[in-house]
């Protein structure tokens, strides 16, 4: 066998359709898995009565199983529920209608969210209490402290475990293609089983999710610069 | 006028507060003064909730909060009526200096952003800080960045200012910046609150001294009779460290 190096470039250029297919789920999965993330960890933190048990157990259930089990079990138990629901209330819906890409949509917001919510958690901790106390003391409301003064510093310190999800999300985003989703790592595979070539595909694929990748890390490295502006050029 | 009743306060068995009834004038400056642990700072934190009072009444002027049963409004509005400046500044790291000071202003007390600003601008220069406005409290020193909280409380316009042992983390150096500060604002007739170890600053600022121990207050009244004749001998002892020319003899 010998390596087709021309046709890595063609690959590459036609793996590029599959990109936004890529982001999207990507990008859906961290936003609402850092929506839920957020819920989760202050719901933990200030010991919500009820929910936060609630919170506990959805993170160890869904962190303790692994991602590709969720979009399975998903897969089969929404149809289930869907056409169940539709049926005892004489809806016309059906499952059939759901788009493929909406349960990885769900399946990976929920994943991202287990695993966020305890990045979000380490960055809450970051925070000095103190600072929650003196916007108590200044005479805000808690969620006034929390939006105002713990987050905007929850988050900078939280930042660089944050990219690291967004990239393993991004990079976990290709078990869609179970569910018969198109990203680019199925779009490789697509190419290279019509084409036989498949190292070349892969190799392909593996170079674009390596320039995203980048991308991420450096817009990240920005984004820290910006947030952490206030720390720098001092002490403590 | 400030006005606490039977307050108490446990953490766990341990209870720290016995009932404490204290009553602060208004323009009065009051020093509470204690060994450690005598639940000094718990009282103070208890004022503005920062610590959740087990019992107890908490008023100031005609508003009152009951703290068997007290209602969230009503912890809101006791903290709108105060201010606080901590031991450790606890300015938010993430704002400069000028917006430590406005933050109250324009979230709190919904000034336009142009007005906090004027207003915040001169009160930083109140406390010797008109150069560092955009300064964040990492390139402050501790005694800059206490100023800063001093003028962060100070704009808030509140019926009483507590300070929580203000200068016990700076560094002797810088602790006379910070008092002259409170001096300065002190003469102004500010309500003020002052947890101390400061024995000679709350002699000389203070005009009532309340000493505590074991969660009990032991002795109050004037700074002249509490530091030349006081009546208990628990405080005799604990001001003779401060009072007595052998202070601090190896």
């Amino acid at each position: 066998m010998k390596l087709d190096i021309p046709f890595i470039w063609t690959a590459l250029v036609s793996l590029l359709p599959a990109v936004p297919t890529t982001l999207k789920i990507t990008a859906v999965s961290v936003l609402c898995g850092f929506a839920i993330g957020t819920a989760v960890a202050l719901c933990r933190m200030y010991r919500v009565p009820a929910l936060h048990r609630i919170a506990a157990a959805y993170v160890t259930v869904i962190r303790g199983t692994p991602m590709l089990t969720h979009l399975l079990i998903l897969y089969f138990a929404i149809p289930l529920a869907v056409d169940g629901l539709a049926d005892r209330y004489g809806l016309a819906f059906r499952s059939a209608q759901i788009p493929m890409i909406g349960f990885a949509y769900l399946s990976f917001s929920i994943t991202a969210g287990a695993y966020l919510s305890e990045v979000v958690r380490s960055g809450l901790l970051a925070v000095n209490k103190g600072q929650m106390e003196a916007a108590h003391a200044v005479g805000m409301t808690t969620v006034q402290g929390l939006r105002r003064i713990v987050f905007p510093q929850a988050f900078a310190a939280a930042l660089p475990n944050l990219t690291n999800s967004l990239i393993g999300m991004l990079h976990g985003s290709t078990l869609a293609f179970t569910v018969s989703v198109v990203d680019i790592n199925a779009q490789a595979e697509i190419l290279a089983t019509t084409n036989w070539k498949f190292f070349e595909a892969y190799l392909a694929a593996a170079l674009l999710f390596w320039g995203m990748t980048v991308l991420i890390e450096r817009l990240s490295a920005l984004l820290e610069r910006r947030v952490t502006r206030y720390n720098r050029g001092g002490v403590a | 006028m400030i006005r606490l009743q039977g307050i108490r306060k446990a953490f766990g068995k341990n209870e720290v507060l016995k009932g404490i009834d204290l009553t602060v004038d208004k323009g009065e400056v009051v020093a509470i003064l204690g060994p450690s642990g005598s639940g000094k700072t718990t009282l103070l934190r208890c004022i503005n909730y920062l610590e959740k009072p087990s019992d107890g009444e908490i008023s100031i002027d005609e508003f009152a909060v009951n703290c068997r049963k007290p209602a969230k409004k009503d912890i809101h509005a006791l903290r709108r009526k105060t201010a606080m400046v901590f031991q450790q500044y606890n300015l938010f790291r993430h704002k400069t200096a000028l917006e430590n000071v406005m933050e109250g202003l324009v979230v709190v007390k919904k000034l336009p952003k142009a007005e906090a600003r004027r207003k915040s601008v001169e009160l930083l220069e109140k406390v010797g800080l008109g150069d560092k406005l955009d300064a964040y409290p990492s390139r402050l020193s501790g005694g800059q960045q206490q100023r800063v909280g001093i003028a962060r409380a100070l704009a808030l316009n509140p019926e009483v200012i507590l300070f929580d042992e203000p200068t016990s983390a700076l560094d002797p150096e810088l602790v006379g910046e910070v008092l002259a500060v409170i001096r300065k604002i002190a003469k102004e007739g500010i309500t003020m609150i002052i947890v101390t170890h400061e024995m000679s600053f709350a002699q000389e600022v203070a005009n009532h001294i309340v000493f505590m121990e074991g969660g009990t207050v032991v002795e109050e009244g004037p700074p002249k009779t509490i530091f030349r004749s006081p009546k208990e001998e628990r405080t005799r002892q604990f001001l003779a460290r401060f009072t007595s020319d052998s202070a601090y003899s190896i």
